[in-house]
């Protein structure tokens, strides 16, 4: 193995070969997910959480574009005071301890969260099989969310400054082949069509996405870019 | 075998999460709105579903059927469901497979396509 990442790279390269083997246990499936994302989802939610506090800080000091309040009649000084007057962010050292229980709980409630609506989303599709339950879609998006945590690492480029701005587009972009990547291992475990797969992971963001998970990952984006 | 409630933790989950919802009322009118909407001037199929938790957060269905009724239909639905998890898992059954069965699909995309439509309608 060159890097601990190699097999990542050569399935997400390489999609339709990478659940082609026997899979594991649900109960190893969660195990290497866990292993593997957890920690740098961490590291993630580490960066964010710093990266949210200067930026939230640069807001109160009055480091904001005034331009575009100024167009609805918004007065750039009463804009200033209005920020000065928000309560300071909390430490930094306030937040990290609070990380470390939300975001196991985090990666185990985005594993079920994508289990039950891809499930729902391939039963909607007509790709579910008589022999094959909820326990197999478990399975399938523990593989796929173990190798969609390379997604997570290289997504801390982002957090580079400058670096992390002229990656943010690739990122999203990023992000959105790995939403669909889920589909190749749901379609192979439940043996149907990849299309009914990769279908299935659309139906689940119109489902529940529209909103939501837009204002999340705008919030986020924005965020990021902030600093 | 033991089984574990799944649903009615997820429906305990939903309406703490409603009840923490209210909070957000003072900055409701700041949130941005929907960007389906915003380009091309229709409701998208979750629009009025922030609305519509808000209204159920503070006991409010007149308005959360007004906003989504859909969702609200489903969550006065939720105490039934998590009776019926609670029964299931104290006997120990495994939940019952969706069924395979081509009507319940098309069914099910009419009712989400119908409720879409409707709120498109209405102009939420």
């Amino acid at each position: 193995m060159l890097f601990p990442f190699s097999a990542s790279c050569r399935a997400l390269l390489r999609p339709g070969e990478a659940f082609a083997p026997a899979p594991p246990s649900l109960a190893r499936a969660c195990w290497e997910m866990a292993r593997v994302w957890m920690p740098l989802a961490l590291l993630n939610a580490l960066g964010t959480a710093w990266r949210m506090g200067q930026a939230y800080e640069l807001l109160r000091r009055g480091a904001v574009a005034t331009g575009l309040f100024e167009r609805f009649g918004v007065d750039p000084s009463d804009l200033r005071a209005a920020l000065a007057s928000l309560p300071p962010a909390p430490a930094f050292g306030r937040i990290w301890p609070w990380l470390l229980l939300a975001v196991p709980l985090g990666v185990l409630g985005t594993w079920l969260h994508h289990a039950v609506w891809d499930h729902l989303g391939l039963w909607l599709l007509g790709g579910l099989k008589r022999k094959r339950g909820f326990r197999t879609s478990l399975l399938a998006e523990a593989q796929a969310l173990r190798v969609a945590a390379l997604g997570t690492l290289l997504g801390l480029l982002g957090f580079v400054p400058v670096f992390g701005t002229l990656l943010a587009l690739p990122l999203l972009l990023l992000d959105a082949y790995l939403w669909v990547f889920r589909g190749f291992a749901l379609a192979a475990r439940h043996d149907c069509e990849p299309w009914r797969g990769l279908a299935a992971t659309v139906v689940h963001a119109v489902l529940v996405s529209v909103c939501g998970l837009g204002l999340l990952g705008l919030t986020l984006f924005v965020a990021r870019l902030a600093v | 075998m033991r089984r574990v409630p799944w649903l009615a933790l997820g429906a305990l989950l939903a309406g703490l999460g409603a009840w923490a919802s209210t909070w957000l009322r003072p900055v409701a009118d700041l949130l941005p709105g929907c960007a389906f909407k915003h380009f091309t001037g229709l409701a998208c199929m979750t629009c009025g579903l922030t609305r519509c938790v808000m209204a159920l957060g503070q006991g409010d269905w007149r308005g959360a059927f007004h906003w989504h009724p859909a969702a609200a239909g489903l969550a006065f639905l939720l105490p039934l469901l998590s009776l019926w998890d609670l029964r299931r898992a104290r006997r120990g059954d495994p939940y019952p497979r969706l069924p395979d069965s081509r009507k319940a699909r098309t069914f099910i995309w009419v009712l989400l396509l119908a409720v879409w439509a409707f709120q498109v309608v209405r102009g939420i």
